[in-house]
């Protein structure tokens, strides 16, 4: 019990230094007065809608465009209480337009996608197009769902409709995306960059070089990555995402005090769930394990929060169940999740868990479905490799793994160790 | 960021229940949201990305007022650029190009087009987001570390493009009087001469437009009687302007012939394919502009994206666009408020004032030749398409005090027949779509419109006349949003006025008298082509018609004037329009 109550009080600290740091614009800003930083232009729009349905509350169009907008800035600043701003402007403006109204039915379908309520996403992204089979958005907001539901070809249309219609940011962040999970890499950067290209808000640019980054990591180029990230958290020096992908560099360039202090600062502005399951592991990694079970307490903590509100998140539960070391409610949690989405991640999580279970057999399926859009990230060749050791293939095992550390020799401090001693052991000569 | 106290209170009890130690926690619970209840694990791109580097947001077109046989375009985009002191740059996309096309044959296809494609000079590098390090003094000014240059192409009758100027400097985002202390220099030195007597320019400049948004009030079931402040007041556009002769965008050359164009403005992007094989290639229309406030008062809220990817020679086969042309909403609204019946449907004087232009020549109601490109004498009629363009008779002359209300005031040298800067747009299309065309009546309740009536800052007289940009931030102008004093429908002096007005103008201007062939003469005399004194340019037959909106525009006197100098007189210097 003391050591619960610790735990809470601890993570009640550590977030609110977090609200601290990442209350919404109240950023400190260093440097002189003249180098002032560019207005938020977000925050303008949403001022002057705001202003605006002051002035004329029966503008439901004005009602969508401030959730619209109030949905973005719960993007960037990672503040669900925006969520059900959101959600009341488009309630809104449904309330005073039923019929064709496709903006709010957007908001709404958006809004779903961000609760990781991908079905609802769908139905209302459709709900949206048969309103307005011109928009843009709807197509994004349908190709998101998708995606995320395991329909790679549906989702692929959904995106090519979308650039059909208007191509630019939205629709090429979508589209690099795509490509990259079919596994067309070099294509997925080059429309990235393409974004990038035309990106003039801070936080755009940010994302867009953040993705650059993650697709450079990704193929083991640390470099790239890193001059990626650098420019990233320069537009934007809020970018949790990032510092966030410097942490990752650092501990991949075997910095692992720098590493450290870059997830203890990361943890503090945003205590995710997943990254703090990643600091967990690397203060494992350092022999701090006391260190490390504070963080997993913590992880568990903010995750009982997320479930508390209402959230679903199977993976993010699995991940803390495995890192708990119990494969057992990791596998449950991984299959309800799989029974709702069929989305290359869940059945990676999947066969990792069932592999953690002992259940090689079982996690064989699943692994092989990880990887057979095409994608391939290193860490799912690692887990499929490690299941074919598990059932004794030797020499699938060998493909994998030396597939895996072909692709991103770094692609975790704590499995690529791993991975090439099961290399090793399975006969190959990495 | 201000919290709503009720969502986070429900937060706090769900989530002491959860964790049964809610007494620790409380206060905290705001901080704890973020981290909590955000998803992790898939990724979330920008979706409604705020895109207003490539909205078309509008188009005017005029005979250019001190340089007789020249016509200006000016096409805005990024509205609500706002001049805030800090280093806002506001830049044309690069990876789009912008277009003004000119149809001269009436067969909905461009036949003179220009094409603008954006580039960027950036030398900031990864070390500062600042726009300038210093005073910039001119456009070569190192201190300037981020600019834009352009390519101009042009197309004529189908043909190849063929680039008019490389490398022009774009006029950049005015950032403070501290970063540019003399504005002007720039505008002067990114305002150019090409061969051929063309002049361009392209940046930063105050938005043109006046109007007060809450018109729009209407089409929300709300009245007017907030209406009053320049909504526009304070923000900036990025502009593209060109001016060139006559004979570069008439049919055949000849403007003499030929006076009427029309024309809109696209702005587009390359085709994208992710599957299905690499396609053709090929553009995508993003936006699509002519006339004004058609997106917002006439195409319908399900259309608005699907008039923006579409092409003028769509317009007539989209029956959703045509019927709301023919039945407009607005009307019916007004009616809802203010017991106006709206007039009869279908309106096929609507369908003139934007598909076809004005004319005799098309079955219309409109019993007066303005500015259709049936009236052009080349024109092949078999081949004319009814579509969505803004509409300019090059040869009615300018006019010496052009009027606000356009058309409709007697100006026939404003809007509908064509768009000066001066134009007051937004009256002038309530007024249209209350029927004025058809009735001769003005709706009282309606006449002050918006009350804007002129822009808040003044226009230039020389190419490409638009106001410096503003450089001060829009919250920070000292009159702007204070409401309007009161309703216009609700305060009795109006209506007074109202009688006297309409007394004084209709007296003058009226009747009979507008089948004058001295009227066709006097209309060419601005054209400086060489042009047949034979050709009908404006005139009206009958009793309906031109006549009727020359009255209407005597009633209009009785409008609210924010411009206190000619409050309720009604003058126009210009003789051509005393029929």
């Amino acid at each position: 019990m003391r050591r619960i109550l610790s735990a809470v009080v601890l993570a009640a600290a550590l977030l609110t230094a977090a609200a601290l740091v990442t209350l919404p614009g109240r950023a400190p800003q260093p440097g002189p007065v003249a180098a002032a930083r560019p207005a938020d232009l977000l925050a303008d729009r949403i001022a002057r809608t705001q202003q605006r349905l002051r002035d004329v509350p029966g503008d439901w169009p004005g009602w969508a465009g401030l959730g619209a907008a109030y949905l973005e800035q719960a993007r960037i600043t990672a503040d669900p209480g925006l969520y059900a701003k959101a959600e009341q402007a488009a309630g809104r403006s449904l309330k005073l337009r039923r019929d064709g109204n496709s903006d709010a039915l957007v908001v709404l379908g958006a809004l779903a996608n961000a609760r990781h309520d991908f079905g609802t996403a769908r139905d209302r992204a459709r709900q949206a197009i048969a309103a307005n089979e011109h928009g843009a958005d709807a197509y994004g907001v349908l190709a998101d769902a998708l995606t995320q539901l395991g329909d790679a070809a549906g989702a692929t249309t959904a995106v090519q409709r979308m650039l059909d219609l208007r191509p630019g940011l939205a629709a090429y962040t979508r589209a690099s995306y795509d490509l990259e999970l079919r596994g067309e890499r070099a294509e997925a950067t080059a429309l990235m960059r393409r974004a990038l290209d035309g990106a003039v808000d801070p936080h755009d640019i940010a994302f867009c070089r953040v993705q650059l980054g993650d697709l450079a990591f990704g193929r083991g180029d640390l470099d790239t990555a890193q001059v990626s990230y650098t420019a990233a958290a320069a537009a934007d020096p809020s970018s949790i995402a990032a510092r966030h992908g410097l942490a990752r560099l650092q501990a991949a360039r075997g910095d692992l005090s720098g590493a450290l202090a870059g997830y203890a600062e990361l943890t503090a502005r945003l205590p995710q769930t997943t990254t703090l399951l990643e600091y967990a592991g690397l203060l494992r990694a350092a022999g701090r394990t006391a260190d490390a079970g504070r963080q997993l307490r913590l992880a568990a903590a903010s995750e009982r929060l997320f479930t508390a509100n209402g959230g679903v998140d199977g993976l993010v539960t699995a991940a803390l169940a495995l890192a708990a070391d119990r494969p057992g409610d990791a596998v449950t949690a991984a299959r309800a999740e799989w029974s709702r989405r069929q989305h290359p991640d869940v059945a990676d999580t999947l066969a990792w868990a069932l592999h953690a279970a002992g259940r090689d057999a079982e996690a064989l399926p699943y692994a092989r479905r990880a990887v057979a859009t095409g994608g391939r990230p290193a860490a799912y060749a690692y887990h499929l490799g490690m299941i074919h050791l598990g059932l004794g293939d030797r020499a699938a095992a060998r493909a994998e793994l030396g597939r895996a550390l072909a692709t991103n020799p770094y692609f975790s401090p704590v499995d690529a160790p791993i991975a090439r001693r099961a290399l090793l052991a399975a006969g190959g000569t990495r | 960021m201000p919290v709503d106290p009720t969502i986070a209170r429900s937060r706090t009890r769900r989530t002491v229940a959860a964790l049964g130690v809610g007494a620790l926690i409380i206060g905290t619970l705001y901080g704890l949201g973020p981290g909590a209840a955000t998803a992790s694990s898939h990724r979330e791109a920008p979706l409604i990305a705020a895109d207003p580097a490539v909205d078309n947001t509008d188009l005017y077109a005029f005979v250019s007022p001190e340089r007789p046989g020249y016509v200006t375009f000016i096409a805005n985009w990024q509205p609500f650029s706002e001049p805030n002191g800090g280093p806002n740059f506001y830049p044309f996309a690069t990876d789009a190009t912008y277009h003004i096309k000119v149809d001269n044959d009436g067969d909905a296809r461009p036949d003179a087009e220009f094409r603008w494609k954006f580039t960027n000079i950036d030398k900031r590098g990864n070390d500062t987001f600042l726009y300038n390090n210093g005073p910039v003094t001119s456009l070569d000014d190192e201190n300037l570390l981020f600019k834009q240059t352009y390519t101009l192409e042009s197309s004529f009758d189908g043909g190849a493009f063929k680039t008019r100027v490389e490398d022009a400097p774009v006029a950049p985002s005015r950032v403070g009087a501290a970063s540019m202390p003399d504005y002007a220099k720039l505008r002067d030195q990114a305002t150019r001469t090409l061969p051929g007597g063309w002049k361009i320019f392209a940046g930063q400049a105050d938005d043109p437009f006046f109007l007060d948004l809450d018109v729009f009030n209407l089409l929300y079931n709300g009245d007017l009687s907030g209406t009053g402040t320049d909504t526009l007041a304070g923000y900036n556009v990025n502009t593209i302007a060109i001016q060139v002769p006559f004979k570069d965008v008439a049919l055949k050359g000849d403007a003499g012939r030929n006076p009427v164009i029309g024309t809109w403005t696209t702005t587009e992007r390359d085709r994208v394919r992710i599957s299905g094989g690499t396609g053709s290639g090929g553009k995508v229309q993003v936006s699509r502009l002519g006339n004004p406030l058609v997106n917002e008062v006439v195409a319908p809220a399900g259309l608005k994206d699907a008039f923006n990817a579409s092409t003028p020679r769509m317009d007539a086969q989209t029956p959703a666009l045509v019927k709301r042309v023919l039945e407009p909403e607005v009307p019916k609204l007004i009616e809802q408020i203010y017991n106006i019946p709206a007039p009869k449907t279908p309106r096929n004087d609507l369908f003139e004032i934007f598909l076809t232009g004005i004319t005799t020549k098309a079955g219309g109601p409109i019993k007066a030749d303005l500015n259709s490109q049936l009236d052009n004498k080349d024109v092949r009629k078999d081949r004319f398409q009814p579509a969505e363009e803004l509409r300019l008779n090059l040869s009615v002359p300018v006019s010496g005090d052009p009027a606000r209300l356009g058309v409709l005031a007697g100006d026939l040298q404003g809007f509908p027949n064509g768009r000066r800067l001066t134009d007051d747009v937004v009256d002038i299309e309530l007024q249209a779509l209350e029927g004025a065309a058809q009735t001769g009546k003005l709706v009282d309740a309606l006449a002050a419109g918006d009350r804007v009536d002129v822009n808040d800052r003044k226009f230039g007289t020389a190419f490409p006349y638009l106001a410096l940009p503003n450089q001060d931030p829009v919250n920070t102008r000292g009159s702007s949003g204070g409401p309007a004093p009161s309703a216009a429908a609700a305060e009795p002096s109006e209506s007074t006025d109202s009688g006297s007005g309409t007394d004084g103008s209709g007296s003058g201007t009226v009747s009979g008298t507008s089948g004058d062939e001295d009227t066709t003469a006097s209309l060419q005399a601005a054209d400086t082509e060489p042009a047949p004194d034979t050709v009908p340019v404006a005139y009206a037959t009958g009793a309906s018609g031109l006549a009727i909106l020359i009255v209407a525009g005597g009633a209009l006197v009785l409008f609210r004037w924010r411009r206190r100098s000619t409050p309720h007189v009604y003058r126009d210097d210009d003789p051509t329009i005393r029929l």
